[in-house]
């Protein structure tokens, strides 16, 4: 990594940008689905005349301004703030490639927020024809940023070998995993807005409930099953490497595994909500608010491990065959063996540096640039534990011994970077490995 | 010696030329600033009228804060386009500052939530109550916190020299800039400036709804704010690292022009302001200073970056030399959006000022 490192003890820095993108996918997700929910029953009850639903709609439309204006964009700026801090050379290099792709984004946001605003403060002032107009504007907006930033998401999984030539921002942008994950995102956003209006709508009382409450169920009906279908269009248009990953290590007992059986129940959860789709449908008023949330609570379990497994299934690249989880492009292994990675990379010398350097403080500013992207050294995938019972001969030799860039003599590179330093780079890293037991 | 440790750039060519980059970063930060200067300024002013809890001032806070959530709204949206257009040509500055104090700068969208949320919480309150006031209170000094996490990140990105003793003394990110001179007046300039401006926005709707208390409340926080410039405005010139001051002090360069045009025109204000804040002054006589002051602060966006360009030149950073590849389709593809949103809020803005249709029944419209 070119840039410093933030050393997070115990938690890791993966698990800053998982914790703030757990909910800020889920939130996002949410109001792409409110929105089309939204136009859609304003349709409705203007089409039926029906008063009392459309004031309803009224409170719903504010709710939704506080939810994605508050908590949609500040957790929204905390991925950018996060994956910068995380990651700044990844970042950087999507920035470059991706700018006007965001900044077209950026636009369609500030669309999105200004249609429900004005859709919210002039409610009063709006004719019905302008309301309606106003309410499917919002949702198209809405949609099409997901349909923006699904081209950047989707690009670091699959970037294709026409970008790797070119570089051209398109070429990236529409490749192989784009129009599934569209639709798998579409729909997952059709699940959660309908359970989201499930949970408006279970407080609800009377003979408006059902009025709210069938047409919302088929919804979360439609998004959960065609989110299904599509999440396996999904997968089986993974790159190869990638679904041999995730396959492979659903049966072994490597230290994805557990978090792949997370992953795997999550999607079992997230089928849970259209049976309560079902029953908001077909017993209205039985159904309660509490039930929605549940089913909202395992359809963003369901998601958030849906994430999970792409992030996962992008290892060990950040951008697959670019650049490598610790934000060393995949073109500068072989000069960083050959000509050594601390020459190259100032800020790893500067720690090195203030460490006296050392062979250990060396070892450890080398360790600090190309390992924290996703071990520890004490808590989450700790190093510690993982060289509990190795000798330092042993580290060093395991150090050196992942420098090979043949996968048939390098075991681990499907899933972890190689080490992109000199031999002798290789022993310092090692050595220091071994002081961490006394630690 | 080791060599200051500056990243490498990232190797992908810009997709525009670097001049074309700087408008957009400029017209988008000037955009955000305004938006700041309504929501947040306007958060800090709005919040105190409460708090005196007379009359007239809760009245300026019934008839004004509902317009607060939305301009914060606006603040955030439009402050992403200047962070994602900084990223991209200061790339390697920004981000060693921010990993450099990360925690602090992480918790720039907590305040943020924080502090919106609290904001929502003064906006909807039915009574004027302490409580109220005391969350609007709370809520600004929420978002000008997130102000000082900025600053900070600015100020430490424009000092390469602070970086290996910053990141020495706090290995986890923890610390916030303070070895920088530049940093409490900067801070405090901003500060300053977004509350005159946000006063001034209150003395120009007093004088387009021709509402007196407004309008000489508005200007009399515009001229304590500006008033205090003279201390936080020399302040921060004085702390200027060597190159930038000499710069400033040559009265040959385009920066130092920039300087003491726009300091003239903040002053100018200033002095035009103690008029038209006396009781039975013409409601236009505001116009001469709102058109003076945002001239300064036009002028004080420029200055800011001609200072950051000047700064990062003595680490041998020239922005405009930076290899590009333009991206027409791409470019194409924002315009036309940008074209498009552009009519649409034309469109939408027009039904949002029309009267309220008659009520069924009535017959009658609501102005």
């Amino acid at each position: 990594m070119n840039h410093p490192v933030w050393d997070i003890p115990f938690l890791g820095s993966g698990w800053i940008i998982g914790l703030i993108s757990i909910i800020h996918v889920s939130i996002a997700h949410l109001v792409v689905g409110a929105g089309i929910w939204l136009a859609l029953m304003e349709s409705r009850a203007q089409r039926a005349g029906d008063t009392e639903l459309l004031a309803w709609l009224r409170g719903r439309a504010k709710a939704l301004l506080w939810l994605s204006s508050i908590f949609g964009a500040g957790t929204g700026v905390g991925i950018w703030v996060a994956i910068g801090l995380v990651n700044p050379t990844a970042t950087q290099h999507l920035i470059r490639a991706f700018v006007m792709g965001w900044a077209t984004e950026w636009l369609l946001f500030a669309g999105e927020m200004a249609t429900l605003i004005v859709l919210v403060r002039a409610y009063d002032r709006l004719r019905p024809g302008q309301r309606l107009a106003l309410v499917w504007l919002y949702a198209l907006f809405a949609w099409l940023s997901l349909v923006v930033i699904n081209g950047i998401v989707t690009f670091m999984l699959s970037p294709g070998k026409a970008w790797s030539t070119t570089h051209a921002m398109w070429d990236g942008f529409f490749n192989a995993t784009y129009l599934p994950s569209l639709l798998l995102r579409t729909f997952v956003a059709l699940a959660l807005g309908g359970l989201w209006a499930l949970a408006a709508g279970g407080a609800t009382t009377g003979e408006l409930k059902p009025r709210i409450l069938r047409p919302s169920a088929l919804l979360t009906l439609v998004g959960v099953l065609l989110a299904a279908l599509s999440g396996w269009y999904y997968f089986q248009s993974f790159p190869g490497p990638a679904r041999d990953l995730v396959l492979g290590n659903l049966k072994g007992a490597t230290g994805l595994a557990q978090g792949f059986r997370w992953a795997i129940w999550g999607l079992g959860a997230f089928l849970v909500p259209a049976l309560l789709a079902l029953w908001a449908s077909l017993a209205p008023a039985s159904f309660r608010r509490p039930v929605a949330l549940f089913g909202l609570l395992l359809a963003c379990w369901g998601f958030g491990g849906f994430e999970w497994i792409r992030e996962v299934a992008r290892k060990p690249f950040v951008i697959r065959e670019v650049m490598y989880s610790n934000g060393i492009r995949v073109d500068q292994v072989a000069a960083y063996q050959q000509g050594g990675f601390l020459p190259a990379n100032a800020w790893a010398q500067t720690f090195a540096a203030a460490k006296g350097d050392t062979d250990l403080a060396k070892g450890e500013a080398i360790l600090r640039s190309q390992c924290l992207a996703c071990h520890t050294r004490e808590g989450y995938r700790s190093l510690k534990a993982l060289t509990a019972t190795n000798s330092e001969g042993d580290n060093v030799a395991f150090i050196q011994a992942i420098r090979e860039l043949d996968p048939a003599l390098n075991p681990y590179l499907d899933r972890m970077p190689p080490f992109a330093g000199t031999e002798q780079e290789a022993e310092w890293v090692g050595k220091y490995l071994t002081t961490l037991k006394a630690k | 010696m080791l060599q200051l440790p500056i990243p490498a750039p990232d190797p992908l060519p810009l997709p525009l030329p670097p001049g074309v980059l700087k408008v957009l970063l400029l017209v988008t930060f000037t955009l955000h600033l305004m938006a700041v200067n309504f929501g947040v300024g306007g958060s800090l002013i709005l919040a105190v009228h409460a708090w005196r809890g007379k009359p007239a001032d809760r009245e300026l806070v019934r008839r004004l804060a509902p317009l607060l959530p939305a301009a914060v709204t606006f603040a955030i949206t439009l402050g992403v386009a200047p962070l994602l257009f900084v990223q991209l040509t200061y790339g390697p500055f920004f981000y060693t500052a921010s990993v450099l104090m990360a925690i602090p700068w992480l918790s720039l969208i907590f305040l943020l939530m924080a502090g919106y949320v609290l904001l929502y919480r003064f906006v909807g309150a039915t009574a004027a109550t302490s409580l109220q006031a005391g969350s609007g209170i709370l809520a600004a000094l929420l978002l000008l916190a997130v102000g000082l996490m900025l600053v900070n990140v600015t100020t430490l990105s424009l000092r390469p020299d602070l970086w290996a003793a910053h990141a020495a003394a706090s290995p986890h990110g923890l610390r916030l800039n303070t070895a920088d001179p530049t940093l409490w007046p900067r801070y405090l300039h901003m500060a300053a400036g977004i509350t005159a401006v946000a006063g001034l926005f209150l003395a120009a709707w007093g004088a387009w709804r021709d509402h007196s208390y407004a309008r000489r409340s508005g200007l009399r926080w515009f001229m304590g704010a500006t008033a205090s410039q003279a201390v936080w405005g020399t302040w921060l010139l004085v702390t200027q690292p060597a190159p930038v001051l000499n710069l400033l002090l040559d009265a040959n360069t385009a920066p130092s022009l920039t300087l003491w045009l726009s300091s003239a025109c903040g002053f100018l204000a200033l002095f035009m302001a103690i008029p038209a804040s006396q009781e039975g002054a013409p409601p236009k006589a505001v116009w001469p200073p709102v058109g003076l002051a945002m001239a300064s602060v036009l002028g004080m966006i420029l200055l800011r970056d001609q200072a950051r360009d000047a700064s990062l030149a003595a680490f041998g950073f020239q922005p405009g030399a930076l290899p590009y590849r333009t991206d027409w389709v791409s470019l194409g593809v924002f315009s036309l959006t940008l074209l498009g949103l552009a009519i649409l809020l034309f469109v939408i803005l027009r039904w949002a000022r029309q009267p309220t249709p008659p009520s069924p029944g009535t017959g009658e419209v609501v102005p």
